[in-house]
């Protein structure tokens, strides 16, 4: 009997001898398994090598004293003969979202500067990549030029030199004209100053628009944007807003950024634009239980923990509060950060930095609001929303920057207006809202009823830039805790820690405590027996 | 005659700092003949780069108008190529550094 014991002691033993060193080989055997297809696929992702067969400064169609922007693209057009023509169907030329037909350039509505009136807007045309806004030629500098260079002005400074016409200032329009052809010679690939000058800036400033885009990219660190730091993989906006006949992947309005979920290892024709191109539905390692999330969560909403983390972004702007003056002057007054938080010609503002997202099933696509649809205004407006469902395959939990605004809207109509702001003799000069109104109204080709009031609007943005490393991703307890998670308002997807199922969570814990009782009374029994035997 | 002569310095005097208060040269070629002096200035080896030290976004209008009536070109370095300009050309250079002041409606800064 004792040697029984002894026996079956050693197997005790033996039984989990084996469990240890199966259990160490398994770790082991888990890290030197290969790396998830996602992981490699994405490492071998370079800064692109770009590489021109031309040199510029070389081509007698470049070497011209031009005197109009105009006159640079046609010299252009005569090597891109197709440019211009794949450019003008572009969004960025159209400004308007061939699904919904809404945009920038059509009726939309944000609660920014409000609209682009039909590209009337002096201030937004800036930033319209055309010499002459919408008209004439495209501008190919603004986003091929590899410096930054003001033509408008040096066309501008030609011409009043000129009209000197002593022989200092014949020296002077030359050494302009100089100036001119070699920035008009100086061209390549996109840059990121060349998105940037638009895209950091959106809304007016640095920051303004998009918590996740602003100045801070130009050169960022690693810790900032993974992909874009140049201690990290230094990449261009390019290397994954990728272009066909220009264009340039990237979502707008109605139209995903890209829809399908798709990798380039099932597909080598797709854009990069979406993070399952490089990084597959399984980008962590195998057996990692973040790979479970893929099909609900957007790798944004765990890799994008804050955004605005170097730079101030706009979170409130109340358009009702504009016009006041001080001493019968225009005042502004600065608060944290050193950003406006008055201004007499816009209003009340509040800046964020190092902001939580908002969390929001979203398919790629967004509403939109424009002046011709009726709002009710006793409740806070959406003007544009992420359209998405729980069960939906498209549809992902993503993080979202969410603009909260106050903003005019006809109070007869029910529908919002759009007032010219930034012209010589717009709003911000005159002070004159009703004036603004019906001016900008009209350059929609619409009237309003006479009278106003202001109505509180959202306005959310899909946050998808400055993706920190993994080891900067949020761990698992700010989503799966009990109460105040980042995850707390999502709707329709039953989250671990989260979620209480009622009974059936208390029949589980029923459960687990009737098997430990069992395996204690079953213990107890052979105890009792054994000393009985003996 | 004395008498003459000082009411004559002082009308050369008040119509000289007249024409500096109305800024009536050329602003466009006073911003390139302003760029030109540090282009120049830097190509000796006075300063280091070509981007002009002062901007005129850096004061307001009317301590332009003190610099250019009392002539105290030390601040902008390169005193060599500001003392070579004609009277035409430096009230090109003050009715374009005037134009843009700090408190002007147009500030600019030199890039």
């Amino acid at each position: 009997m004792k040697k029984m014991r002894v026996n079956f002691k050693f197997c005790l033993w033996l039984v989990l001898a084996a469990v240890f060193v199966l259990g160490l080989s398994n770790e082991s055997s888990a890290n030197e398994a290969p790396v998830a297809p996602g992981i490699a696929l994405a490492k071998q992702a370079k800064p692109e090598e770009k590489g021109s067969t031309v040199d510029h400064s070389k081509l007698k169609q470049l070497d011209k004293n031009f005197k109009s922007g105009d006159e640079i693209t046609k010299a252009c057009l005569e090597c891109h003969t197709e440019a211009d023509h794949q450019f003008k169907k572009t969004y960025h030329w159209t400004w308007k979202d061939p699904k919904s037909e809404g945009g920038k350039g059509a009726d939309s509505v944000n609660n920014f500067c409000i609209s682009a009136n039909n590209m009337e807007d002096p201030l937004c045309i800036k930033c319209h990549p055309g010499w002459n806004g919408k008209k004439g030629e495209v501008n190919c500098l603004s986003c091929h030029g590899q410096e930054k260079f003001d033509f408008a002005e040096a066309f501008k400074d030609i011409q009043d030199v000129s009209a000197v016409g002593d022989k200092e200032s014949i020296e002077i329009v030359k050494g302009i004209q100089d100036d001119v052809k070699k920035a008009a010679q100086d061209v390549g690939a996109v840059r990121r100053r060349n998105c940037g000058d638009c895209h950091f800036k959106g809304g007016g400033g640095d920051g303004v628009k998009h918590g996740d885009l602003d100045t801070s990219l130009l050169k960022p660190s690693r810790e900032l944007d993974v992909h874009m730091g140049i201690d990290g993989e230094n990449f261009d906006c390019t290397r994954c807003h990728t272009t066909t006949s220009h264009n340039i992947a990237g979502r707008f309005y109605g139209t995903p950024a890209e829809g399908r979920h798709k990798s380039l290892m099932d597909d080598d024709q797709i854009s990069r634009i979406s993070c399952e191109s490089c990084h597959s539905a399984t980008p962590h390692k195998p057996g990692v239980k973040a790979n479970d999330h893929t099909d609900k969560v957007a790798c944004q909403s765990c890799h994008i923990p804050t955004f605005a983390r170097e730079l101030p972004t706009k979170m409130y702007w109340d358009w009702s509060a504009s016009g006041k003056l001080k001493d019968g002057k225009y005042y502004s007054e600065e608060g944290p950060y050193g950003k406006h938080t008055y201004d007499t010609k816009k209003g009340d503002f509040v800046w964020g930095k190092d902001v939580v997202p908002e969390y929001y099933w979203y398919n790629g696509t967004m509403t939109d609001t424009t002046v011709n649809d009726i709002i009710d205004p006793s409740k806070p407006v959406k003007l544009r929303w992420p359209i998405g469902t729980p069960n939906a395959k498209d549809s992902r939990i993503f993080p979202f920057k969410v603009h909260v605004g106050k903003q005019p809207y006809d109070l007869k109509g029910k529908n919002f207006l759009a007032p010219l702001v930034s012209g010589p003799k717009d709003y911000w000069k005159t002070l004159d809202w009703e004036d603004a109104f019906t001016r900008g109204m009209a350059t929609l080709g619409k009237t309003w009823s006479g009278e106003y009031g202001f109505v509180d609007t959202k306005y959310a943005f899909p946050t998808t830039h400055m993706v920190v490393p993994g080891e900067n991703a949020l761990s698992c307890t700010e989503c799966h805790t009990p109460a105040n998670g980042r995850l707390a308002n999502i709707e329709g997807v039953y989250i671990p820690g989260r979620d209480r199922l009622g009974y059936l969570g208390y029949l589980g814990w029923f459960i687990i405590l009737a098997s430990l009782a069992g395996v204690l009374i079953h213990a107890a029994i052979r105890i009792a027996s054994s000393k009985r035997r003996d | 005659m004395k008498k003459v002569m000082v009411l004559f310095v002082a009308l050369l005097a008040v119509s000289l700092s007249a024409g500096f208060a109305n800024a009536e040269g050329n602003s466009t070629k006073g911003k390139y003949l302003y760029r030109n002096i540090y282009k120049d200035c830097s190509a000796r080896g006075e300063i280091p780069s070509s981007t002009p030290i002062v901007s005129p976004s850096d004061k307001t209008q009317s301590q332009w108008e003190r610099t250019f009536e009392k002539k105290k070109f030390d601040v902008f370095g390169c005193t060599t190529e500001f003392n070579n300009l004609t009277e035409a050309n430096l009230e090109n250079i003050y009715t374009y550094l005037h134009g843009h002041a700090a408190d002007s409606p147009t500030p600019a800064k030199c890039k």
